[in-house]
């Protein structure tokens, strides 16, 4: 997983975009300001976002479109929260979530 | 509670059309999109389309999106025209009409339109087989979405299952980004995308699997591999499964029609194999049993950008027009050419399966 | 369409159609339950799935006393292999105003005289220690009991249809009651649309749609149906909270066994068995329930439904037989039926069987509103 650099008929401009950094599990990350999380967790190798309530099983991306609910993650505290759909902000603490999530104490 | 003339659900290609064609006959619009971008699928489209000139045949998907987008822009600055991203229509109320949404994660609205174009497209179907839930198994549209709008690859070695058009097109885009097709599998006797691609693809040196399908995907807690099996023509198992090493599987094994708001509106839907899932029942116009709501695109059934397009021409239309915007000879003349256009779209031994779909939930006239 | 025979044919595959069914064969007698959707259907899987000792009359209380010692071990006792899911979170009913705390009260009082000793009154203190997550400002006390709590209303119908099954009742679903057979002034069975079935006695437990059918036959049962609705959120790890009800506005809310939290408010609402939902019960609810549990504010709605009440003028059933002879009702619960699945069920056996019921149900009689004879329910929202 990586960025594309080189491509036939699609440019990018990475360059141009607006990097910001955000932390996953505790390790600081950088990403493009408003893309999903989903993409930017791509670009830095990461494709496990939660651990499953019953079975213990790992889940990453599925549909991209805010679907199927396989993306959910801790985000700033709060839980099941849909990486393929939400962009990135900076300093955004995203977390591999375990179970189904404890509702954060602020609403 | 927010108001709107037309409300538009869904900004892909058949929402933009609607969109556009209710704005250009003087109707006031709103357009919803759940995703942080315009455009469905379209924006993920790099190859050429085909169809006629004015589905902009041999042009490339998103330069079809850009097209719509200036149209788009020119009524948004009229103030005609007004687009919401990130908003998730979270449900129809039948006793009103009033539709809510939900603006990113934390902004609820509500707004009561006069008329409603859903035009809300599909989502990915999936197939079962052991460790189907693993990282590294995704729909083909989200491969095309991380790689053509983000630009980021999903892993290296892919294996694609499913060689209709989606398949094919999508292992190529996969390669033009730099990823290895380690096979394309396919369960029918026949590769059931349009042959131009396969033969791209097979020049490529991609091997096409006919008759083979995934029986398990290999990992611990990531995709590592994949068991292969070859089946006969009652998709019976033949011999024993292959090993093959990849660390993504891309399922393109169909989609099915986004229809939850239609059934809360309680609209006559019916379950049509060639349309791939349930759909509403509509007339001519893409008006569904509900008065005030019309339906275009792949929600209305799963075919392709093009037809998309104008269906949604033709929805708008409708809309519009109820709302009495634009003169007859207006509605007359669009009218007789956008059903030209499908026709066209439609003809011949490509279009025959929509063609037997169609007929099983068009109506005369809701009387 | 040729007809067919039984001894007894009940009408309705909610909780008290599929338990009274179960009974019946247990006793041996031939049965048929008519189901016009699929089982649970109605009124039953709707409901906010709840199961109390908590009641302020007394055979209300009899017969939950009865209700709460089945649930336990009705799994087993039915052989069902899927779960019922009988979860004693606890029931909390909360008062804002001295006169429902006097209410409260009584309710209590009147539950211990009878033998239901776990009810107890608590003060603000006590209620912040069972139930951590509220906001107890303006709370003047409440009334607990720790066994009340949840059950799956689909399994708790599916576990007693599935018995009735195995004990040779015939269930038909996908099929409509069109009529009673009605022979020298008594009921002889019904007419469906697949068919016609003759019996001795007919059980109607068709909840609010038992007025059509009874109107028929000349039986005026004064059952209302009223639109209700509930919510649904996305499901969070599982927090120390009771099913807290308040009678003072109409709202409860609980946390089900699977970490969503289901939260309803009763007030003004159409009076038909409509299932359209509104966009405004959101409002109503999140108004009502948020400010009492703030941590609520930050848990995602996903669903609401509607499923109807089936009120009668004093929030009672009417239950047993009716001046149409061969025929019996069992409706009218006003928003608590579900959990009388297992006694009432046994009771309208009974009552066909030509036994006393095991216990005295006259209060719920259908002539009792010709009489004047009423006699209300306070725990009811």
């Amino acid at each position: 997983m990586k960025l594309i650099e080189n491509h036939p008929i699609l440019d990018f401009h990475h360059e141009d975009k607006k990097k910001i950094t955000f932390s996953f599990d505790g390790r600081k990350m950088e990403g493009f300001a408003g893309e999903p999380i989903a993409a930017a967790l791509h670009a830095n190798g990461v494709r496990t976002y939660r651990i499953t309530p019953e079975m213990k099983r790992p889940r990453g991306f599925f549909c991209a479109i805010g679907k199927c609910s396989s993306c959910f993650m801790t985000v700033n505290g709060v839980p099941n929260v849909r990486t393929c759909v939400t962009p990135l902000e900076e300093g955004m603490r995203v977390e591999t979530q375990t179970g189904k999530g404890v509702v954060a104490a602020e609403g | 509670m927010k108001s709107t003339e037309i409300l538009v659900i869904g900004g892909g290609p058949a929402g933009l059309s609607a969109a556009i064609e209710a704005a250009s006959l003087g109707a006031e619009v709103t357009v919803l999109d759940s995703d942080l971008k315009l455009g469905g699928q379209l924006i993920k489209q790099t190859h050429k389309f085909f169809g006629s000139k004015e589905e902009h045949a041999g042009t490339r998907g998103l330069a079809i999106a850009d097209i719509l987008f200036e149209e788009l822009e020119g009524h948004q600055a009229s103030g005609k025209v007004k687009v919401l991203s990130n908003a998730t229509a979270t449900g129809y109320y039948k006793e009103d009409g009033v539709v809510s949404y939900v603006v990113g994660e934390d902004e609820y609205v509500r707004i009561k339109p006069r008329k409603i174009v859903m035009a809300t497209g599909a989502q990915e179907r999936l197939i079962p087989f052991p460790n189907n839930d693993l990282p590294g198994v995704y729909g083909a549209g989200a491969i095309q979405t991380l790689m053509n709008v983000y630009g980021v690859t999903p892993g290296d070695k892919v294996l694609m299952v499913g060689a209709g058009n989606i398949g094919l097109i999508v292992s190529y885009q996969l390669m033009q980004a730099g990823v290895q097709i380690v096979g394309i599998l396919e369960a029918l006797p026949k590769i059931g995308g349009y042959w131009v691609h396969a033969a791209k693809i097979r020049r490529m040196g991609v091997p096409i699997l006919l008759q083979h399908t995934i029986s398990e995907a290999l990992g611990d807690n990531l995709i590592e591999g994949a068991l292969i099996q070859e089946i006969d023509n009652c998709f019976k198992p033949v011999g024993s499964p292959k090993k093959v090493d990849c660390d993504i599987i891309c399922l393109a094994v169909g989609l099915t029609p986004t229809c939850e708001l239609l059934w809360q509106a309680d609209c006559s839907m019916k379950f049509v194999p060639q349309l791939c899932g349930y759909v509403a029942r509509r007339d001519a116009l893409m008006r569904t049993s509900h008065p005030d709501i019309w339906v275009a695109g792949d929600a209305a059934g799963i075919e392709e950008a093009s037809a998309a397009m104008v269906e949604g021409r033709i929805a708008g239309l409708a809309a519009a027009a109820s709302l009495s915007h634009g003169t007859p000879e207006e509605h007359k003349e669009r009218s007789a050419l956008y059903h030209k256009r499908l026709e066209d779209l439609r003809a011949g031994e490509v279009g025959e399966k929509i063609r037997a779909g169609l007929c099983e939930v068009c109506c005369e006239c809701w009387g | 369409m040729g007809s067919k025979r039984v001894d007894v044919a009940v009408i309705g595959g909610g909780v008290h159609g599929c338990s009274t069914a179960y009974h019946l064969a247990q006793k041996g007698l031939k049965t048929v339950l008519i189901e016009r959707d699929y089982i649970s259907s109605g009124g039953s899987g709707r409901s906010a799935a709840g199961i109390r000792y908590q009641f302020g009359t007394e055979v209300n209380i009899l017969l939950a006393q009865y209700n709460m010692k089945c649930i336990k071990t009705l799994q087993q006792d039915l052989n069902y292999k899927a779960d019922i899911e009988y979860d004693p979170a606890g029931y909390l009913w909360i008062a804002y105003s001295e006169s429902q705390l006097e209410q409260l009260k009584k309710n209590v009082a009147l539950q211990n005289q009878l033998g239901t000793y776990g009810s107890t009154i608590l003060n603000v203190k006590q209620i912040q220690e069972v139930a951590p997550w509220l906001n107890t400002q303006g709370m003047l006390g409440a009334s607990f009991n720790p066994e009340d709590g949840h059950v799956n209303p689909h399994t708790l119908c599916f576990a007693y249809a599935d018995a009735a099954k195995a004990l040779g009742v015939e269930i038909q679903k996908q099929t409509t009651v069109t009529g009673i057979i009605m022979k020298n002034g008594k009921a002889a069975g019904v007419h469906t649309d697949k068919g016609d079935w003759e019996a001795d006695a007919v059980v109607c437990c068709a909840g609010a749609w038992s007025v059509d059918i009874g109107r028929e036959i000349g039986l005026d049962i004064p059952v209302i149906p009223e639109r209700h609705q509930i919510l649904i959120t996305e499901a969070v790890e599982r927090m120390k909270h009771p099913m807290t009800l308040c009678l003072d506005d109409g709202s409860y809310w609980k946390q089900c066994p699977n970490g969503t939290f289901m939260l309803g408010v009763g007030r003004e609402e159409v009076k038909d068995t409509s299932y359209y939902a509104s966009w405004d019960y959101l409002d109503a609810a999140a108004k009502r329930i948020v400010p009492k549990m703030p941590v609520l504010a930050g848990i995602r709605v996903v669903r609401q439904w509607t499923g109807p009440y089936q009120n009668t003028p004093d929030l009672q059933a009417i239950v047993g037989p009716t001046p149409v002879e061969g025929f019996y009702i069992d409706c009218g619960w006003s928003g608590h039926g579900l959990q009388f699945g297992p006694s009432v069920g046994r009771i309208m056996a009974e009552f066909v069987n030509g036994e006393k019921p095991f216990i005295d149900v006259s209060m719920f009689r259908y002539s009792r509103f010709e009489e004047g004879d009423l006699f209300f329910e306070p725990a009811c929202i």
